[in-house]
């Protein structure tokens, strides 16, 4: 079983061809996916920045045929040209790659804008339309849980996420900067275009108390106010309005700056001092420069602000290092669950041979010995206990190994050691019967182990919560038997 | 009590160490352990100073050291009332530095009653009673919020001219907000003014009780005088409406620094 994945970002992929691919409901296709043999479990992530499958398979060669199909005939509308070569524009992860590029998507290091803080949301809502449709077993539901966990790490000990990169984040941090409180602050957004609806948009949860919007086309301005909350005022109003607002945002056409200095310097005395925020987004600039000459007035254009988004994205790239190890520790946390779930079938191909090899030698001795039935009790426990002693250290050793060479060398060391792949050992077959009874007296006695050991070491976790799921107990039938 | 003034002291540097970190860091909750250190060492001091009252005879606050150590006590309570409404992290190195040296320098130099040649108590003419009390206590009650005045209008001053030469996002401190400091000016101001002009009126009847005049001419009445009009001046423009935040901040600093002068250097220089 390997974690593979197969998808398409920003980073591969234009928007127009991102977009013939993105699904709004994952649920019936991951159906269809996970019907095929060659695929064990699959979560879809649809973002306007990326289109991925994730998904564990036993075959990966195999597997990623059937990803390039999905993606054409499940993903793919009907406007994707038909000369489009899906293997220039997609990517495929295998193994370690594909674990941390899930981390590393998650934490939002391989976003458009690093450190955004949407994606954490769009993954975990994929994780859980995979859950709802049962496309989500043992080890992508654990994989998603790390990648959760990875986020927040990332989050709280890095500064990937702090400093601003938007144009809107950044002018309300500005406007902290300046103002205790934006909850009693009035905001003036002069224009009534794309840029200010976006920006109305963005400082939309920022509490910013009264919206005001002033533009040359009062129905715009109207249109707007009412989307957003708030008052629409003609350019006529602007000296009164000006006067009662601290952030000021301008976008508007117009060869002349509609703010001079005097304008401002005149609501300012209105103003008592109180400070004036003033972010010009215009081109040509809508606000005369001399005005950040005055004491009380902040002014600050698209160059300044881009130029501390720039600074913030060098800043936050510095810190993705740091992220980066992180997701590296993760990985070796997940990878140390895995090797542990990969020792569950030998271990219960031990227990299952020394369990068979106790009760055929009961068999053969009960009738010879003329024991009574409380005397075949006696000799049941004392054959149990000696068997369940003698298995406890080797069965340990295997479940607790984390480190993923010394845990496969292990499993081949037990494997031999116990000659678990030689068909003529001792215990080897079973009848129909004693290999059903056998089966479930195991499974009472993992129940039973479990509920005795509830706080046992990670790993063993992650192998009660592959029982739980019933795919890797299949697996394990399989194998043991 | 110099056990209590040697705990205050320690809380007070761990305090201002703590914030130095969780500035550069910046990590809010080791700010927040900061504050909670400055508080702790407020407790201290608190104790320190409640305990003067046990010595027999009692160590006057007219001494330098206490009245040092006084008003930054008073200082950090002053900060942390106005802490818990406004957002003031870069305060707290500062100020749990001055407290921490006020603290320290009275541990160096314990308030004992000095003796005389034959085991006497020295007495200093009319340091005894409420009226010298309550003047050193009122005025360095005010000094310590007017030098909270004056590091608002200090951060105030470098807030302003970093959002002026728009750096103010690409550092990583967290300084208040322009807002915020120019509010704490206006209450420090008012408040440090009320304090020490009632400090000086009760330094005036000090006097006049002890030697019949509410004026003597010495240098320290001569230059606190002064000092006292400068802020009267500082305040009328202020509340006046006739002063800016950052007109205001500048003045806040000025006038703390002649203030420092006038009540504290001009007695150590004459």
């Amino acid at each position: 079983m390997k974690v593979m994945l197969l998808g398409m970002s920003h980073r591969t992929a234009p928007v127009e061809v991102r977009e013939r691919f993105a699904v709004s409901q994952a649920g019936p296709v991951l159906r269809k996916l996970i019907d095929r043999p060659e695929i064990e479990e699959a979560v879809l992530l649809s973002t306007c920045n990326r289109v991925e499958v994730v998904v564990t398979t036993p075959n990966p060669d195999a597997a990623q045929h059937v990803l390039l199909d999905f993606f054409l005939r499940e993903l793919a509308d009907e406007r994707v040209p038909r000369d489009l070569s899906l293997s220039r524009v997609t990517y495929v992860r295998q193994g370690r790659d594909a674990i941390e590029h899930v981390f590393r998507v998650a934490s939002a290091i391989d976003s458009m804008v690093l450190g955004e803080p949407q994606i954490l949301g769009q993954v975990k809502d994929a994780y859980r339309e995979a859950s709802e449709v049962g496309a989500c077993g043992a080890v992508l539901s654990r994989l998603f849980q790390r990648a959760f966990a990875t986020a927040k790490r990332v989050k709280n000990e890095t500064g990937v996420a702090q400093r601003p990169v938007s144009v809107a984040r950044i002018a309300v941090d500005l406007a902290r900067q300046i103002f205790e409180t934006l909850d009693d602050k009035a905001a003036l957004m002069i224009g009534a275009g794309d840029m200010i609806e976006a920006a109305l948009a963005a400082l939309g949860d920022q509490g910013l108390g009264t919206r005001r919007v002033v533009n040359r086309t009062a129905a715009h301005a109207e249109a707007l106010a009412i989307r957003f909350g708030g008052t629409a005022h003609g350019l006529d109003e602007l000296d009164a309005v000006l006067a009662d607002s601290d952030v000021v945002l301008s976008c508007v056409g117009g060869e002349t700056p509609i703010l001079d200095r005097e304008r401002v310097e005149r609501s300012l005395a209105r103003r008592r001092g109180r400070p004036l925020f003033l972010i010009d987004i215009g081109v040509p600039r809508n606000v005369d420069p001399a005005v950040h000459e005055i004491d009380s007035a902040f002014l600050y254009d698209l160059d300044d602000l881009q130029e501390v988004a720039a600074s913030n994205e060098q800043e936050r790239r510095r810190e993705s290092d740091r992220a980066e190890r992180i997701v590296s520790e993760e990985y070796q946390r997940f990878d140390g669950w895995l090797v542990a779930l990969q020792a569950v079938p030998t271990i219960r191909h031990l227990k299952h041979r020394a369990e068979t090899i106790r009760r055929a030698e009961i068999e053969r001795f009960t009738g010879r010995l003329g024991l009574d039935e409380s005397q075949v009790e006696g000799v049941e426990h004392l054959t149990r206990s000696i068997v369940n002693k003698l298995m406890h250290a080797p069965i340990s050793r295997l479940r607790d190994e984390t480190d993923r060479e010394a845990g496969l060398a292990r499993l081949e060391e037990a494997r031999a050691l116990f000659a678990l792949d030689d068909l003529d050992a001792p215990g080897a077959h079973l009848d129909g019967d004693l290999e059903a009874t056998l089966t479930d007296a195991l499974d009472r006695a993992d129940a039973s182990e479990g509920a005795q050991e509830p706080d046992r070491a990670e790993a063993s976790g992650g192998i009660d919560e592959a029982r739980e799921t019933g795919r890797v107990t299949d697996d394990e039938r399989r194998e043991g038997s | 009590m110099i056990l209590f003034e040697q705990i205050a002291a320690a809380l007070y540097l761990a305090a201002g160490l703590g914030a130095l970190l969780g500035l550069a860091m910046p990590e809010p909750r080791i700010l927040r352990g900061a504050r909670v250190g400055l508080a702790l060492g407020a407790v201290a001091q608190l104790l320190a100073l409640a305990t003067l009252h046990r010595l027999d005879p009692a160590p006057r606050l007219t001494d330098l050291d206490l009245a040092v150590a006084f008003t930054a006590w008073v200082g950090v309570l002053l900060f942390l009332a106005l802490s818990m409404r406004y957002r003031l992290p870069g305060f707290v190195p500062p100020l749990a530095f001055v407290a921490f040296l006020a603290a320290f320098g009275t541990t160096l130099r314990p308030p004992r009653p000095r003796m005389g040649g034959e085991g006497r108590l020295l007495e200093v003419a009319g340091a005894s009673g409420s009226l010298p009390h309550a003047h050193v206590l009122l005025a360095s009650a005010g000094l310590a919020a007017l030098g909270i005045a004056g590091l608002a209008g200090l951060f105030f001053l470098l807030e302003h001219r970093a959002l002026k030469r728009r750096r103010s996002l690409r550092r990583r401190i967290p300084l208040p907000s322009l807002e915020a400091l120019d509010r704490v000016n206006r209450v420090a101001l008012a408040l440090g003014f009320s304090l020490l002009t009632v400090g000086v009126v009760t330094g005036a009847l000090w006097l006049e009780s002890q030697s019949g005049r509410f004026w003597s001419g010495t240098h320290h009445e001569i230059w606190t005088a002064i000092a006292w009009g400068l802020y009267l001046g500082l305040v009328v423009l202020r509340f006046g409406g006739r002063q800016g935040p950052r007109q205001a901040a500048a003045s806040a600093v000025a006038g703390f620094v002649f203030l420092l002068f006038a009540v504290l250097g001009v007695g150590m220089l004459s």
